[in-house]
């Protein structure tokens, strides 16, 4: 049976798992949804008993039925570089790949479904809540009283995106960022805007869950950082993970239905690790580098396992 | 009105544009001049930042 692998051709992290999935001897296809309709081509049929297909990739074939499995790792738009692309190309080729891919007994790392719902960061708040984690006082509004109103109370704070994405055109980033809370809020009418109250941390802490497997790396930082993506000053090392929170990823992941998480924490001068976010996505080559933890081979090994009967 | 949050925006660090390596269809993997792996080399991958921690964010919005 074969693993799927959707993500584009330069993504050197899927690199690291397609040689561990080489070395154990297991079939893989890689594609990326951009090239459909192109060097991708699918057909699927539906005359009796479910749908029956296959998919194209270069001169690979692969039968939805022998699909073990499907990372979802970095795929492009479907459609994207098709000769005539357009809007309605993509949704048509969208629908007819995910849509014949659902339909397969292919274990999935992570659902479309449970993905899209695990991005949502109030969704995040609200499932690490219950499932036990500490989670900072947090603002999402369009009104300019309230977000006063919370910088009155909690005095120290960052804003950050809601939806993770960086604003573009020409490109810019948007990091996590200190803010004063005597700043001006008129702004908060124009957008949704995000406030948290800072945590100030010896440590950013990166846990990543695979299945059942779990590996956290612990990285120093100055208490007055904020967003240690944009200030790259130390190495990551690998840390035990606490049973309070072993037990509330298991929850965690549970509940959002995913079979692949990276959990950024901010670790106070107590040790309390305070949960930030989940990416369902998050990237882990940056961590296997560091600390040698062999994350690419437990996502292979994951993939390599036989699909639900 | 310019929404809160843009003010603490900043422009984005450009990418280097050239990579060291190939994809290779065969292998369904990144191969470097010499066809070794790509991810045999421990400088290709930091240099490329395709494995860093804000490499989803410019493209796939995933950290």
């Amino acid at each position: 049976m074969t693993v799927l692998i959707l993500t584009c051709e330069e993504d050197l992290t899927a690199d690291m798992v397609v040689s561990t999935l080489h070395d154990l001897g297991v079939p893989l296809v890689r594609l990326d949804p951009a090239d459909l309709p192109g060097t991708v081509a699918l057909s699927a049929d539906y005359v009796r008993n479910d749908f029956h297909g296959y998919l194209k990739a270069g001169e690979r074939m692969v039968s939805l039925s022998s699909l073990r499995s499907i990372w979802v790792r970095r795929p492009g738009t479907p459609g994207a570089r098709a000769a005539e692309q357009s809007t309605w190309l993509t949704a048509e080729s969208e629908q007819a790949l995910y849509g014949m891919l659902t339909c397969t007994r292919a274990r999935w790392m992570n659902h479309p479904v449970a993905a899209m719902q695990a991005r949502y960061k109030p969704w995040q708040l609200h499932t690490a809540h219950h499932s036990g984690f500490a989670v900072p006082p947090t603002l999402i509004t369009t009104f300019p009283s309230v977000a006063r109103q919370f910088a009155a109370t909690h005095r120290d704070l960052v804003v950050k995106s809601v939806s993770g994405k960086h604003p573009g055109d020409p490109p810019l980033v948007l990091p996590t960022t200190r803010i004063s809370p005597d700043v001006d809020f008129a702004g908060v009418a124009a957008g949704p805007t995000l406030f948290q109250r800072h945590i100030r941390k010896q440590a950013d802490i990166r846990l990543t869950c695979i299945g059942s497997h779990l590996s956290a790396a612990r990285k120093k930082s100055d208490p007055d950082e904020v967003d240690s993506r944009f200030t790259d000053n130390s190495t990551w090392e690998p840390v035990a993970v606490p049973d309070a929170v072993h037990r509330a990823v298991e929850g965690y992941m549970t509940t959002a239905q995913l079979a692949y998480g990276a959990f950024d924490f901010a670790e106070d001068t107590d040790g309390t690790w305070w949960f930030l976010e989940c990416n369902q996505g998050g990237q882990f080559g940056f961590i296997q580098l560091d600390t040698d933890q062999p994350l690419a081979q437990a996502v292979a090994t994951w993939l390599a396992a036989e699909p639900f009967t | 009105m310019r929404p809160f949050a843009l003010s603490y925006a900043r422009p984005a660090v450009k990418s280097p544009t050239s990579t060291p390596y190939t994809y290779d269809a065969t292998r369904q993997l990144n191969v470097l001049p010499d066809g070794r792996p790509a991810t045999c080399s421990r400088a290709v991958l930091l240099a490329t930042g395709t494995t860093a921690s804000t490499a989803g964010s410019k493209t796939h919005f995933d950290d």
